[in-house]
């Protein structure tokens, strides 16, 4: 039971039991759902620790499903972000229809995400990647009409990263003759030169599409937005990830130790630096809450990326941290901003304002994963970011750390953006009627933000299946201990004492606060606050939110202008223009394709001696 | 809604002198002028008649503000919104009437949009006679003020509290488009 | 569990010691505005009276649980913060929290009080506040650009990132890290003018212009929470560039003549200049101060 077809064939089997049962018992379609992902999420756990591994063969190709500490990071992360999304869509979806279609494709995307971490040879590898690719497809384009043009363009971008895989996968079967993984990383240095980087450079952008790397992350931001809620937390939490882990594979399996190592480094640490600056940028002026989530995304796996680049034992350990966190506070903010839509019906922050008092626990859940985004401590964000900026110095990155850090900075303007526009700021009446969100919604927002404090407080949870991690992938070592980092050079910070002080004094202050003149202090409604004397009316409008950062609008001035959107929309309309021309030959007309098949059979008769070397 | 309780009888006496010092010597004038009397507030809050010299400095918001300076005369569009900014203040608070309309209508005795006696609206810890007074007598009349202070007597913000009805009488009486919300405090 | 009592005290004594400094200092800054004005201005505790005049305030307004909860955050990371940095070098009693701590975790340590009470802000629902916000998080952008990369070129040149090395380093006069690394001073310094918050950069809170901004409906015993983290703080980011820049101290007397010092260079150059729009401001922290410090990196990597 305890093994790895039994793990994929529970998930799609309960894809498919679900497709066929969805009209009969709504209530068991839920129930199969969340009770599978629950018992895959058992059997990996379970699975750890241990090397099971199948083989079959099919064909003339074997297939090889093992267990590696790699995936095992990744598997957990996936179930568990899965249980708590599924959870949430029981009661997120509830009114809608086509259920059987959402809950089928939800299945098959992590049953595909199981596949791929878990597959030990390039066929599986690349089938699972497929299956993943379409079932999100199909999830992207649920909602409605205009979601059929931005699932196009996501999945041409796919198509275009698949094709590079199975480029560099027939390219390394021509050259080592096998497709399992092992033998490609004992025996890939025998490859020649030229194969080798073009390998190397067609795996990268494969994997780099799925993970939204700078410039094939266009697909992302609308893909994002038109997905619903529960989906696009494991969209952007959990499918980016399956990029990253390739790119890991790729870096540290079969580009270490080429000679041309150190500049495949250098390039893809700027890419990750310039993806991450970019996307901040673009953050801040998006006036949707969940494009400006998802350029948030892109923006983060910059980091990851950048940490991964550079490859010593510190920024390693940050890039795979990085990974689990924003697994985590992605789908939770995700989460908190599909329970807005959910009660009020739309996500556009210019027309709702003022939820904090209506829904405090989506509240805080955004709360915390605003401070775990900006990386400020005693939240988790903080240990990823610091290693990050540690591990940049120390390698001798200089102005990649300022790069980052600019990028960092920038993001406490969205970051406040999407706090201050939906929660915060003046009650309208629109929202006299809203009620906080179900309970089976709040529940695991309130767990993952739970999380966020406790692997910040004790990053060394995480960081020992990290560690063993990191063995795997090169014998990489860097030292840790369950509340304290550390560096290269010797320096350190104690989360306990930091965890300490500030409790000790947050708690000191409230209670100083709270009670001082406790009976004279009194709440206000935020329409009586100071407008000189005037008493606002009730259609006055006090919000500010249109244009929220002008001057730093201003500030930037053209650096903005040049989009890369633009530029792939550009190109795709002069294919276009160029297939028109296409069209005197290609004319759609059947007699006209009748005249050239008897046109070329003609021409293989009469030169049949040159060609052929025989006479007809 | 809650009335809060700001008479605080039962005060230990050191604890009173100490607050009451401290209010008389950091005095926060609302920076609002209502009326042309406003022209001798620069004079006397720069260079040359410097009140910061005893601890008086502007404030933007009522909010954050002790003293509010009914500077001349007030007619009853500016009556209203002044009641507003009153009662957005923190008490203990304090106000001063300027110049010669605030006590008796001044220049504009027989008008039919201003006011007479600004005691009848709002609780009056000092007044300024002239027209204008000079940044001098701007001075004397903060130091007045500080004196009352001293002494535990400027308690505007009760004798406000206690008798609302009246006050609310008066000003209904004369400002005709009453569309202000309930007393908040 | 052995606590030494002596650390223990000393945690109690630093904040109560910082917010003595930093309000005289606030007072002191206004006599010197005012002697520059020709006139005689308030006395130098005049801040005391007003921190006691906004705590002795009777009643206090809220607008929700976020804004009562702001003041608190601020003060939580100014006191955190002013842990973290050694304030007297070699000194058990005063060396606080700071062999448990570095400089990177310290610039976000400074920035939690920023932006826990720009959530207290937001919930007052004053537009005003919101823009003041608005502009206050773009000059942030702005400044912590030069801030970075000087602390950045510090940091690769003496190969730590623990201010207690970097005490250690700059053990005469001729070590001070101002003789051996100018560039990164000045670019330090540049920086330090955006984060104090003084003209020509304080368009957060333009008085005039957005009715005081961000604190526009915080009064009474909110108020006097703020000013007395925001005197602490002042406290704080005083002793972090001296411990950096100009060799730390040895005993109070020096910190404050080494503090008051380097705190002039903000307050004279904001006496006598005008204000700064948000994209000046900006452009001008993205232009001399970051090519500055980009030099800084460039001769220590050289």
């Amino acid at each position: 039971m305890i093994s790895i077809p039994a793990l994929l064939t529970l998930t799609f089997a309960a894809g498919v039991l679900v497709f066929i049962i969805h009209h009969t018992i709504p209530i068991l379609r839920d129930v199969i759902a969340i009770t599978a992902v629950a018992i895959s999420g058992y059997i990996i756990w379970q699975l750890s620790g241990t090397t099971s591994s199948v083989q079959f063969s099919v064909g003339t190709f074997s297939f090889n499903w093992g267990v590696t500490q790699y995936s095992q990071l990744f598997a957990l992360l996936v179930a568990v972000l899965s249980f708590f999304a599924l959870l949430y869509s029981s009661a997120f979806m509830a009114k809608r229809d086509r259920l059987g279609y959402f809950y089928m494709n939800f299945l098959f995307a992590i049953g595909a995400m199981y596949g791929i971490v878990y597959s030990q040879d390039l066929i599986s590898l690349f089938f699972f990647w497929e299956i993943m690719t379409w079932s999100s497809f199909m999830l992207t384009i649920y909602c409605c009409e205009e979601a059929q043009s931005v699932g196009l363009k996501y999945f041409v971008f796919s198509a275009i990263g698949a094709y590079s895989i199975l480029t560099a996968i027939v390219l390394i079967y021509a050259g080592l003759d096998s497709f399992q993984l092992t033998d490609v990383f004992a025996n890939f240095n025998s490859l020649s030169l030229g194969i080798k980087i073009t390998v190397i450079v067609l795996l990268i952008i494969g994997f780099g599409v799925k993970s939204a790397m700078m410039p094939l992350h266009v697909w992302a931001p609308d893909a994002y937005e038109k997905s619903p809620s529960p989906f696009t937390a494991i969209f952007s939490g959990a499918l980016s990830k399956m990029g990253i882990f390739g790119i890991g594979l790729v870096l540290f399996k079969l580009a270490a130790g080429q000679g041309f190592y150190p500049y495949v480094q250098e390039i893809l640490a700027w890419i990750g630096g310039l993806t991450a600056l970019f996307a901040t940028f673009y953050a801040v002026f998006q006036t949707d809450a969940k494009k400006l989530l998802a350029y948030s995304s892109i923006g983060q796996l910059g980091y990851i990326i950048t940490g991964l680049a550079i490859g010593t034992p510190l920024s390693i350990s940050a890039a795979l941290f990085l990974t689990i966190m924003h697994g985590i506070f992605k789908s939770m903010l995700f989460l908190a901003v599909g329970s807005v839509y959910y009660r009020t019906g739309t996500t556009n922050m210019n027309e709702i304002s003022g939820l904090i008092r209506k829904m405090p626990y989506t509240f805080i859940t955004v709360l915390f994963g605003i401070i775990t985004v900006s990386g400020v401590p005693p939240l988790a964000g903080f240990a990823g970011k610091w290693m990050l900026y540690e591990s940049l110095i120390q390698s001798n990155h200089y102005f990649l750390v300022v790069i980052i850090f600019f990028a960092s900075t920038a993001a406490f303007l969205y970051l406040y953006r999407i706090i201050f526009s939906l929660f915060l700021g003046q009650e309208e009446k629109e929202i006299e009627n809203i009620k906080e969100a179900p309970l089976r919604m709040v529940v695991p927002m309130i767990i993952l933000s739970i999380s966020t404090l406790v692997f910040g407080v004790f990053p060394g949870l995480l960081l020992k299946p990290i560690s063993s991690v990191m063995k795997y992938l090169g014998d990489f070592q860097h030292p840790w201990e369950t509340s304290v980092l550390f560096n290269n050079w010797g320096n350190l910070v104690d989360m306990n004492t930091v965890i300490t002080s500030i409790g000790v004094i947050f708690l000191l202050a409230l209670i100083f606060i709270t009670i001082k003149g406790y009976k004279a202090t009194r709440y206000v409604t935020t329409k009586d606050i100071h407008t000189s004397g005037e008493i606002p009316t009730e259609n006055e409008n006090l919000t500010y939110a249109v244009d929220f950062y002008k001057p730093f609008e201003r500030a930037l001035g053209s650096v903005l202008k040049p989009s890369v959107d633009k530029f792939f929309t550009y190109f795709g309309n002069l294919l276009e223009e160029s297939f028109e021309h296409l069209r005197y030959i290609y004319t759609g007309n059947g007699q006209t394709y009748a005249m050239y098949v008897m046109v070329f059979l003609l021409i293989l008769f009469m030169f049949s001696e040159l060609i052929f070397n025989v006479a007809l | 809604m809650v009335t809060p309780n700001i008479n605080e009888k039962d005060k230990l006496r050191i604890r009173e002198i100490v607050e009451n010092f401290a209010r008389k010597h950091s005095l926060w004038v609302l920076a609002y002028g209502t009326g042309c009397g406003a022209i001798e507030i620069p004079p006397t809050m720069t260079s040359r008649y410097d009140a910061e010299r005893f601890g008086i400095r502007g404030s933007a918001t009522p909010r954050q503000a002790d003293v509010l300076l009914i500077t001349g005369y007030l007619s009853t569009k500016t009556l209203k919104r002044v009641i507003r900014t009153y009662e957005q203040m923190q008490a203990p608070k304090y106000v001063i009437g300027f110049g010669s309309c605030t006590i008796n209508g001044g220049m504009y005795w027989d008008s039919y949009n201003t006011i007479n006696a600004l005691d009848r609206y709002l609780p009056v810890d000092v007044y300024i006679n002239g027209c204008m007074p000079r940044p001098e007598a701007v001075i004397q009349g903060f130091i007045k003020l500080q004196n009352i202070i001293a002494e535990g007597k400027g308690n505007g913000a009760e004798k406000y509290q206690e008798n609302l009805e009246w006050y609310r009488e008066n000003q209904k009486k004369i400002i005709h488009n009453w569309q202000m919300p309930d007393y908040n405090w | 569990m052995d606590i030494n009592w002596l650390k223990v005290l000393g945690l109690i004594i630093t904040p109560i010691i910082a917010f003595f400094v930093g309000v005289t200092y606030g007072g002191l800054v206004r006599n010197i505005t005012a002697r520059i004005q020709n006139r005689f201005g308030p006395p130098v505790y005049q801040n005391f009276w007003d921190i006691i005049k906004l705590y002795s305030k009777k009643t206090s307004i809220h607008h929700g649980w976020m804004q009562h909860l702001g003041p608190v955050f601020a003060i939580t990371a100014s006191i955190t913060s002013l842990y973290f940095i050694p304030v007297l070098r070699d000194s058990v009693l005063f060396s606080n929290l700071s062999f448990s701590g570095d400089l990177i975790f310290l610039i976000y340590m400074m920035v939690f009080g920023s932006l826990g009470m720009a959530m207290g802000i937001g919930q007052t629902g004053n537009p005003n506040s919101a823009i003041g916000v608005s502009r206050g998080l773009s000059m942030m952008v702005g400044y912590e650009i030069p801030f970075v990369l000087a602390l950045v070129s510090i940091m690769i040149q003496f190969h730590t990132t623990s201010l207690n090395d970097l005490l250690a380093v700059q053990s005469k006069f001729t070590d001070w890290i101002i003789f051996q690394s100018p560039i990164a001073f000045i670019t330090g310094i540049l920086a330090f003018l955006g984060m104090m918050g003084y003209k020509p950069f304080d368009v957060p809170i333009a008085p005039a212009e957005l009715a005081s901004g961000p604190v526009s409906e915080f009064g009474g015993k909110y108020l006097a929470l703020m000013q007395t983290s925001r005197s602490i703080f002042t406290f704080a980011k005083l002793v972090l560039f001296t411990d950096i820049f100009l060799g730390g101290a040895g005993d109070f007397g020096t910190l404050v003549v080494k503090t008051f010092l380097l705190y002039m260079i903000p307050v004279l150059t904001g006496i006598v200049n005008p204000r700064f729009r948000t994209e000046q401001a900006i452009r001008f922290f993205w232009k001399w101060p970051t090519a500055l410090g980009i030099i800084a990196i460039l001769i220590v990597v050289w």
